[in-house]
């Protein structure tokens, strides 16, 4: 199916703003983005079919777009399953390379632009200083903070409480020890049924030429 | 006689109205002097910003590069102008022309305001009769003026004498909607809010319906296809947008 483009860049350009917002609230990262200007990563989608183009600008600037005809620097290829892996991967270059996802061309400019989106430090303080005044801004700012530091804790914590409840009150899934074990015997088990399987074909092979040499 | 755009020796169309052909680019100056004004502010109500988005997917068509002189047709207010500027750069150049002075103003006005009028050149020019050299230019584009073209034919035909080898037209334009559910809703929208949404803002209802005329009466996607080659084109073909009621024809010149 043939997507349409207007939609396509209607997409591109929400992306694009966002990352633009996120860079000028990064102090240094567009100084560094400028250092990999020309480079042009092709994302080849295979299902759904879908293919854009990141490039970086002369200014260091993100743009996307959906057609371009001189050649990228570097191409990737793979399904929306793929790249999804690699997106929620806790380490996303290993799971880009390591994973289903084909790269072409090369790749030392897409590990660079990797290692500035790892290390990008958003001043968030800076927009709602800039909208409210420096007071209230930091004030502000003091409360999202502790808010989201927080909601961190609760988190690590309401992970680690669950888990455990699953485990040991509930006993809904096998401790990680237990599934260990469980697949060891299980494979066990294929190598054994593997050798019954061709100890049966050896004595049957012999059987059928005893019984030839009778006859 | 042009059979694509209803033009005879002596009449062509003017939205749904028979016209003299000598009469028709008044009557559209006319048209455009209503409008200037609002004319951004306007497109953004009556497309729901959804011009911008076609807009950039024609500039991507157009994979213009530094050094690229880059020829904008009824550019208006100079939005595509102002786009090109930053992609051809210092040692390239970007003309913005126009038929209609009240529009040029308004967008050169804009492209000082942006502070990009180092690389543009902004002339009063007429599609059918463009006064550059051939084989000049490396893009063109037309968005959204040739439907009001009285000689829609001829100005393909300057268009390409322009053009340098090699080089590429993009005619940004409304067209068919492909579902005729969206067929008529677009209709319905066209013909009532559109009028009422000019009353509105510019209180020029009868603008905004010649508009709503002119689209219906411009060739569809397959026809205006035909009308590029004819001109002289190659590797002709266009790309839908939003259900075809928009479709960005490209043409390259062999």
């Amino acid at each position: 199916m043939e997507h349409d483009p207007a939609v396509i860049a209607g997409v591109s350009l929400a992306i694009e703003t966002v990352i633009a917002k996120a860079v000028e609230l990064s102090p240094g990262t567009q100084s560094r983005l400028k250092q990999l200007h020309p480079l042009a990563i092709e994302i080849h989608c295979t299902q759904p079919a879908l293919k854009i183009f990141v490039s970086v600008e002369e200014d260091g600037g993100i743009q996307i777009a959906s057609y371009r005809e001189t050649k990228a620097t570097v191409s990737i290829e793979g399904t929306w399953l793929d790249f999804s892996r690699v997106a929620t991967a806790s380490d996303p270059a290993a799971a880009l390379i390591n994973g289903d996802v084909k790269i072409s061309g090369d790749t030392a400019p897409l590990m660079q632009l990797q290692t500035i989106v790892g290390e990008l430090d958003i001043d968030w303080e800076a927009p709602i200083v800039n909208a409210i005044g420096p007071v209230l801004g930091h004030q502000l700012a003091q409360v999202i903070r502790a808010i989201t530091a927080a909601s961190g804790t609760t988190h690590r914590r309401m992970k680690r409480q669950l888990s455990e409840f699953i485990l040991e009150e509930a006993r809904l899934s096998p401790p990680k020890p237990e599934l260990d074990s469980f697949f060891t015997a299980v494979d066990d088990l294929v190598l054994r049924t593997d050798r019954i399987e061709s100890r049966l074909k050896r004595i049957k092979k012999r059987a059928a030429s005893l019984t030839g040499a009778i006859e | 006689m042009s059979s694509q755009d209803n033009l005879t020796d002596d009449s062509t169309d003017f939205g749904y109205e028979r016209v003299k052909t000598a009469e028709k680019a008044g009557r559209v100056r006319e048209v455009f002097d209503s409008v200037a004004a609002q004319y951004d502010l306007m497109n953004d109500l009556m497309s729901g910003g959804l011009h911008r988005l076609w807009k950039r997917f024609t500039i991507e068509l157009s994979a213009v590069r530094s050094g690229q002189t880059v020829l904008d047709i009824a550019g208006g207010t100079g939005d595509l102008a102002a786009k090109f500027s930053k992609l051809v750069g210092a040692d390239g150049k970007v003309i913005l022309a126009d038929i209609n002075a009240a529009m040029l103003s308004v967008g050169r006005d804009r492209l000082i305001d942006k502070g990009a009028l180092s690389n543009i050149d902004v002339v009063q020019a007429d599609a059918q009769f463009l006064p550059f050299e051939d084989n000049s230019i490396d893009c063109i584009t037309i968005a959204f003026g040739l439907r009001n073209v009285t000689d829609k034919a001829k100005a393909l035909r300057s268009m390409h004498r322009v053009l340098k080898p090699g080089g590429r037209l993009l005619v940004l334009e409304f067209s068919k909607p492909t579902s005729p559910l969206l067929s008529k809703v677009y209709d319905a929208y066209s013909f009532s809010a559109l009028p009422a949404m000019g009353k509105l803002i510019t209180d020029d209802a009868d603008s905004y319906r010649y508009l709503a005329e002119s689209i219906r009466k411009h060739p569809d996607q397959e026809s205006l296809l035909e009308m590029v080659e004819d001109a002289g084109f190659v590797d002709c073909r266009y790309h839908n947008m939003t259900g075809g009621i928009v479709a960005v024809h490209r043409g390259i010149k062999g």
